[in-house]
């Protein structure tokens, strides 16, 4: 028998099979097991590409549902340096069309990666130029980009956004949540090549749009106010100006300009200096605007009535060893007449028999030394010191718009509480929030801070304010057929390099509502350092009316003198 | 009876396959159908940009004023027409106002 060879082999042999299944377990248990973790890791980066995909940027549109700002998808071009033959034919090729010159398209198609962008987000001919090209190695994709279509037409409230569809300034940062799409990302397969395996049902998933904003706005308001703006900038060589018109009923923006202009469509060389909000970034100091304020705290005090007598001091009248100055000599006035001629030293006196907590109380009461929360970003609550902060001479120079630093909407807003009857509403600019299908998702209602003064107090400082526009410094503001009730500003700024007033450095302003009897407007206009004569009787009002006459004309508001015509219906 | 239910089979067959092949034509149909949506919603966002861009108020005023030689309204020349019955017994109701703004769109009123 032969059993003892052949037992041996069969041994032999098992042994190696015990052998060769324990390296086989314990690679398995390495790969399987021990390593499990960081190779399925390794496999999926081999194995997945994760691209994120991101909904159109909503609309924005003014308050009839023009378009001012809208996304549309444009093409991108991109190189695959790694695939190409010839970087500098494909260079030559692409310059003409790219607008980029050749050098620097190859610079950037030499480079060592796989994928690399040349253009974005270009004009629709350009994209259809580069598809006719049908160049190796290059790529065309669409992306959202933003357009303002009416150009330079509110830019400083809708702001702009970035390359990446992200919100930087105005209402496109300030509404950034509701405007911006959906972000979506998806994992793709690759097979072994690298070759992108689209899942099914990929093309649904297209992500959902950002909602859509209607603002207070109205674009021909805006247009007629950046128009008139623009003008009176250029025309007395001011350094920049603002207007800013309100519903006083509702608190609602109708228009919001600033000068100089800019186009969100081109922000690339521009600095932040030009696309800054000013009517609500920047203060001033009021000057004579203010004494409206004070006039109204006095009426509802009793302090004053229109008929109290105030003596002018014949122009001079010294206070904490500072001389106050009005620009003529006055005597016996009345308290109309202090606001008509916009007398410092009858608004000094008015402050003082208010005395500084109450003064303070109504600054309050009026909106200063707050933010008026407009749904802006970028809002500063101007300043404000308490009275315990008070000089000597503060009580005075408050009363007549001095250390004291107010924002053009923030006096909009004040002025805007005695058109409405003593009651202050919230100012706001985004009226409703739809989503991509017309659903309503936010609605803003005018909403009432509080009341400020009773309609009776707001009832007398329209007439006397209307005396302004009648018979005092506002007289340019008048609009024919029409009673306007404001109040002229002028004041001195502040000489960074003094410290002092300057005597050639002025704000001029104008500040009111039309029609007095029942507003439709309450509007400002500021200029900030006018050449030349720099009296807002002089700089501002005169914009006023050309701005109101035009607005309400477009609004269909009545004159006074309107000839009733009635015509009779024809059947046809 | 067996020769029936042979081509009723084989019918079954070839209405299973014209199903299939049916369906995967619909299936190219849809996709084709969905980037002729794609291209017509992104003509349509473009001539949404250009209609805008040419209705801006500013547009509007610069070819009125310097193309057609308009002038805006002065003082005097803007009459507001109230619609209420102002004087009793005429009254203009809204859809006379149409109608005669699309007979005069027309040519002009005619009786």
């Amino acid at each position: 028998m032969t059993a003892g060879p052949s037992r041996g082999r069969r041994y032999a042999m098992l042994f190696l099979f015990l052998c060769g299944f324990s390296i086989i377990l314990f690679r398995l248990v390495t790969l399987q097991v021990l390593q499990a973790a960081e190779l399925t890791a390794k496999a999926d980066r081999q194995h997945q590409k994760t691209v994120s995909f991101e909904g159109a940027r909503g609309t924005v549109s003014d308050r009839h549902g023009k378009v001012l700002a809208m996304n549309v998808e444009v093409p991108s071009v991109f190189g695959v340096p790694t695939s190409l033959e010839s970087p500098s034919t494909v260079a030559r090729h692409l310059s003409p069309v790219l607008h980029i010159r050749t050098g620097e398209l190859e610079r950037k198609l030499r480079q060592d990666k796989s994928f690399v962008w040349l253009a974005r987000k270009l004009e629709p001919e350009q994209g259809r130029r580069l598809e006719q090209l049908s160049l190796d190695g290059i790529g065309v994709v669409m992306e959202g980009r933003r357009f303002y279509p009416k150009g330079p037409l509110l830019a400083h409230v809708l702001g702009f956004s970035g390359m990446d569809g992200q919100g930087l300034e105005g209402l496109e940062r300030r509404y950034d949540s509701h405007l911006h799409g959906e972000k979506r990302v998806t994992v793709l397969q690759r097979d072994a090549l690298g070759r992108t395996v689209f899942p099914k049902g990929l093309a649904e998933q297209v992500p959902t749009p950002g909602h859509a904003l209607t603002l207070t706005v109205d674009e021909v308001i805006q247009y007629i106010a950046e128009k008139e703006l623009e003008e009176a900038v250029t025309h007395t060589h001011a350094k920049s100006g603002t207007i800013i018109i309100m519903e006083p009923q509702s608190g609602a923006i109708l228009a919001m300009a600033v000068s100089p202009r800019f186009d969100p469509n081109v922000v690339a060389k521009l600095t932040p200096d030009r696309w800054r909000n000013r009517a609500l970034t920047d203060t001033y100091e009021p000057g004579s605007t203010m004494k409206v304020v004070v006039a109204a705290a006095a009426l509802e005090e009793k302090v004053m009535t229109p008929g109290s007598m105030v003596f002018g001091e014949n122009g001079h009248m010294v206070i904490a060893n500072t001389t106050i100055h009005d620009h003529e000599k006055l005597g016996w006035i009345t308290f109309s007449e202090v606001i008509q001629k916009s007398s410092n030293i009858g608004a000094a006196k008015t402050g003082m028999a208010l005395g500084e907590q109450r003064l303070y109380r109504y600054l309050q009461g009026f909106g200063f030394g707050q933010r008026t929360e407009i749904d802006l970003p970028g809002e500063v609550s101007g300043l404000l010191k308490a009275p315990k902060d008070w000089g000597r001479r503060s009580l005075a120079s408050i009363s007549m718009g001095q250390e004291i630093g107010v924002t053009p909407l923030q006096m909009v807003s004040a002025l805007a509480t005695l058109a409405n009857g003593g009651v202050m509403m919230k100012p706001y600019v985004v009226s409703e929030v739809r989503d991509q299908k017309g659903l309503l998702l936010k609605e803003v209602l005018p909403q009432v801070k509080r009341r400020v003064v009773s309609p009776d107090t707001a009832r007398t400082m329209t007439t006397m304010m209307e005396g302004v526009v009648t018979n005092g410094t506002g007289a340019k503001a008048a609009i024919p057929g029409f009673r306007v009730a404001g109040k002229t500003g002028t004041a001195q700024k502040i000489d960074p390099r003094t410290g002092a007033y300057s005597s050639t450095q002025f704000v001029g302003s104008f500040v009111g509502y039309v029609p007095a009897e029942s507003p439709r407007l309450a509007m400002i206009v500021v200029i900030d350092e006018p050449q030349g004569e720099a009296w807002g009787g002089a700089v501002a009002a005169p914009v006023f009316r050309r701005v109101g006459e035009q607005v309400l004309n477009y609004l269909g508001v009545s004159r006074e003198d309107t000839v009733k015509i009635a015509l009779a219906t024809r059947d046809y | 009876m067996k020769m029936l239910t042979i081509v009723a089979g084989v019918m079954l067959v070839f209405v299973f396959v014209w199903e299939r092949v049916d369906v995967v034509r619909l299936g190219y149909q849809i996709e084709r159908l969905k980037s002729q949506k794609v291209l017509l919603e992104r003509e349509r966002d473009q001539l949404q940009v250009k209609f805008s861009s040419l209705t801006a108020p500013e547009r509007i005023a610069k070819v009125a004023t310097e193309k057609l030689g308009l002038v805006p309204p002065q003082q005097g020349q803007v009459l507001m027409v109230h619609q209420s019955g102002d004087v009793p017994g005429l009254s203009l109701q809204p859809v006379g106002q149409v109608r005669l703004a699309r007979h005069i769109a027309a040519g002009g009123v005619s009786e």
